[in-house]
């Protein structure tokens, strides 16, 4: 039995180290080299003369600013397509929502405006959890069907109209306080918002690897079943996913609120699907369980460069968008095909 | 070569004939130069271990890699078969080990899916009918009525469904991947009267399978692959079980079975009048300390459902469950967990585990709220747990980063079993502990079994296996339509004895 051991073993070192290297070359950088591809394709283009003011400061500060608010979004986001239920669609009104709350409240001064924000991005955080981690709503519907509700409450309460900021805030300093999530800069440059996403990268980053909840979503993300079945309370983990998610789009919400300085219906109109591709870019895959936050924000880092160069290529939104529709089916395409070679047969 | 055996050769053309074939998957080579044939009218039996690379090979005539190397080749010409289509057009039919039949959809349209006869651009209803009755008809189910839902007949009539859908193809070669593992005794008989009818009919049969009897009832010749290299052809008359056991796993099996019992005096569950309507009732039962119980009946008996109610997976509607002399009501399975109970489920790749993850993670799993601090995972304390488990159970290959899903079926069920043994259990229910699984794999695992009772664990073991079941239980607990009918010592138990009484016939 001994000789048969030691044979086995031989045989599988000589394996193991194919596929690792393959793997590896699939997993971490591959995004950050397709990052590094369209940056220096933006250069390239630049120095033909084709685009200008890529290799600007302005140009960079611009397609950071841009991330940022991606990146808040996806990195939530993340959460719930780890979980293995591909992506929270109900993402732009909550943001909407929140910062229209937001914006109201203002009238009770800055810090209360907020605390109650948060409030109520908990509370659409946990509607979610309830509804798709404890009574397994489908994902994809439920928050769909979210949408149109927070939508119906939002055109009821505030009559359709769009709210500002300085008409609402009891005070000028409140105001500008509100005005200040989006436009602070540190040393007159780091933005307030860079400063937040780079604090939650690294906070989600370490939820999602080094804690006992970031283990069992692993787990649960990758099998559900098998994960309730090893003694994991699946809903819970499924739930603060979403609330995770939610609280994400909260402070995506005050910050496109503060950039635009209107509570307004369409405010984050974009940001699911622009965040599930970032994600599923990132090599997240959306059968959930697989992938990591770092990731992520590469992804991020992609789409905002591709939005950049069209931008500058005089693309419009309309066929940006088919674009990024069009990435996204190829990632995903590419995605299932390489798993498959694998030998995992799901995507 | 006798004069008999030239006979044979003359009498059988041979109808497809795999000349060095290989396949290698990222990682590992499951099919290493392999020759095989396969005559018309002779059931050729394919056997080996889990991961001797039988399934490959099937899986290689059935189409599904467009990579492999070597030739094949039927009739006289050589022949591709890189796609299912492919090997459809030449005449092989497969059948599976788990049904491949849509459960929502009728008997004939799974059985002429693709096919279906039309009138016009509507379906022909009374021709479907016909066509399909005089496929089942060779399977012996010409009384179904075809407009019944698969999900309405039972798994063996499924079994029976997916034949006649094959055969309605005309194949030359039909190829059965373990199609016996889920039906009874009498259903594998009536089976084997198909099988034979077959080959009488000038079909080439190629039969994969772990259990051995069943070889020497059905097969002509006998193939065994171990490690992806072939052993062997022989005639079936030529070997004997032993010979075909000592080929598969390369080593003697004389100390397969000879178990202690290591029950303690303290009683460690206590199950009194437990129910849960329309699967079992007024279940009473006590387990002692390091003690094995084993637990028989038939399909349908109520074992599964027992076990799953006494983890709290599903709900309970009378009686109660005593865990060290406390009553135990898990609200959540986590909770039965947490206070050591147990569930080793029967379906390893729905339930079980997570395929698409390391044999790290889906070993660590029980035990992630033991190796985190204030919230924090470290994964790497339980690696020398994880070393230990994997050495103790021979996981093969004994790498904690392969993924799960590209291990071998017996490995893939000591994963299972590790996990299990990482959170050392008070109470572990295993149910069918080794179903599908090899001998050498079914070794280990009762070997660890016997250590965890050993360790004070009180194991509850539920299998169909009867020399498993009979060689590892201090006691056998017999169930029957719900209720627990016998209750026996180890001295009354043979394996002829517990299947008596599983039947409901006294001993």
């Amino acid at each position: 039995m001994s000789d048969d051991k030691t044979i086995k073993e031989e045989k599988s070192d000589v394996r193991a180290i194919k596929v690792t290297t393959l793997g590896k070359m699939m997993n971490s950088f591959g995004i950050y080299a397709i990052a590094v591809f369209f940056l220096v394709l933006g250069i390239v283009l630049q120095s033909l003369g084709i685009i200008n003011n890529f290799l600007t400061t302005t140009n960079m500060m611009n397609i950071l600013d841009a991330v940022t608010l991606l990146g808040i979004v996806a990195v939530g986001m993340a959460f719930v397509t780890y979980s293995g239920h591909y992506a929270d669609m109900s993402v732009p009104t909550t943001m909407a929502f929140t910062g229209i709350i937001c914006v109201q409240m203002l009238q009770f001064g800055f810090i209360p405006a907020l605390i109650i924000t948060f409030l109520f991005g908990l509370l659409i955080g946990l509607i979610n959890a309830v509804a798709i981690g404890k009574f397994k709503a489908n994902p994809i519907i439920w928050t769909l069907a979210l949408v149109f509700v927070t939508k119906g409450i939002i055109r009821i309460v505030w009559d359709n109209k769009q709210i500002y900021p300085d008409f609402i805030a009891n005070s000028e300093r409140t105001s500008d306080l509100f005005d200040n999530i989006f436009r602070y800069r540190f040393f007159g440059k780091i933005s307030l918002p860079l400063v937040m996403l780079i604090i939650l990268i690294i906070a989600l980053d370490f939820v999602m690897k080094k804690t006992k909840y970031g283990a069992q979503l692993k787990m649960t993300g990758a099998a559900q079943k098998a994960a309730s079945f090893s003694g994991i309370n699946t809903e819970f983990v499924i739930g603060m996913a979403f609330v995770i998610c939610a609280l994400t789009a909260t402070l995506g919400g005050l910050t496109v609120t503060s950039l635009s300085r209107v509570g307004y219906i369409n405010n984050g109109v974009g940001y699911d699907f622009k965040a599930v591709t970032a994600i599923v870019i990132g090599g997240m895959t959306l059968a959930g369980g697989r992938g990591s936050i770092m990731g992520v924000v590469g992804g991020v880092l992609v789409m905002g460069l591709i939005d950049n160069i069209l931008t500058l290529l005089g693309v419009g939104t309309f066929s940006q968008d088919m674009i990024r529709g069009t990435i996204f089916i190829i990632v995903v395409g590419l995605n299932a095909k390489s798993l498959r070679s694998l030998g995992r047969d799901d995507a | 070569m006798s004069s008999e055996d030239i006979k044979k050769e003359k009498s059988f053309d041979i109808a497809l004939e795999m000349k060095c074939v290989s396949k290698e998957f990222p990682g590992t080579l499951a099919v290493d130069s392999v020759d095989f044939d396969v005559k018309t009218g002779e059931v050729h039996a394919l056997i080996g271990e889990n991961g001797a690379g039988k399934s490959t090979l099937m899986k290689m005539i059935a189409g599904s890699f467009n990579d492999y190397t070597g030739d094949i080749v039927m009739g006289s010409q050589k022949v591709d078969l890189f796609t299912p289509a492919q090997s459809k057009k030449n005449g092989i039919e497969m059948i599976y080990q788990e049904l491949s039949l849509a459960m929502p959809l009728s008997i004939s349209e799974n059985v002429l899916v693709g096919r279906l006869p039309k009138k016009g651009i509507f379906l022909d209803k009374k021709k479907i009918a016909e066509e399909t009755t005089l496929c089942l008809e060779r399977v012996g189910l010409g009384h179904l009525d075809p407009n019944l839902q698969i999900e309405e007949i039972s798994q063996h009539e499924g079994q029976l469904v997916e034949i006649a859908k094959a055969l309605g193809n005309n194949p030359k070669i039909l190829v059965m991947d373990e199609p016996t593992s889920a039906l009874s005794r009498e259903e594998v008989e009536r089976l084997f009267t198909i099988i034979h009818n077959l080959k009488k009919q000038g079909l080439a049969i190629v039969y994969i399978s772990h259990h051995l009897p069943e070889i020497f009832e059905v097969a002509d010749r006998v193939t065994v692959l171990r490690d992806g290299k072939k052993i062997g052809t022989n005639d079936i008359s030529e070997v004997t079980s032993e010979l075909l056991v000592q080929m598969m796993v390369g080593k003697s099996v004389a100390d397969f079975y000879s178990y202690n019992s290591h029950a303690k005096e303290n009683e460690r569950l206590r199950v009194e009048n437990l129910s849960r309507f329309g699967f079992f009732h007024d279940v009473s039962f006590s387990a002692l300390e390091g003690e094995v119980l084993g637990i028989c009946g038939l399909s349908g008996a109520g074992r599964s459902e027992l076990g799953r109610s006494l983890v709290g997976l599903d709900e309970r509607h009378a009686g109660d469950v005593f865990l060290d002399g406390e009553i135990f009501k898990p609200s959540h399975m986590s909770k039965a967990v947490d206070n050591g109970l147990v569930y080793l489920t029967e379906n390893r790749k729905t339930e079980g585990l997570a395929l698409r993850l390391d044999v790290k993670d889906n070993t660590l799993v029980s035990i992630i709220p033991q190796l985190s601090k204030n919230g924090v995972y470290t994964s790497n304390d339980g690696d020398e747990i994880l070393t230990g488990l994997i050495d103790e159970l021979s996981i093969y290959p004994p790498d904690p980063t392969k993924i799960v899903g590209n291990l071998s079926g017996g490995n893939q069920q000591k994963v299972l079993l590790a996990k299990w043994m990482a959170c050392k259990p008070k109470v572990l229910i295993l149910d069918e502990p080794t179903r599908g699984v090899d001998i050498g794999a079914k070794m280990t695992i009762h070997k660890s079994i016997e250590a965890l009772a050993k360790k004070g664990s009180t194991i509850i073991l539920i299998s169909s296996d009867l020399p498993e079941l009979v060689s590892l239980s201090s006691r056998v607990l017999i169930m029957r339509k719900g209720r627990i009918v016998k209750d026996m010592r180890k001295e009354e138990c043979t394996e002829e004895s517990v299947l008596l009484a599983a039947n409901g016939e006294n001993v």
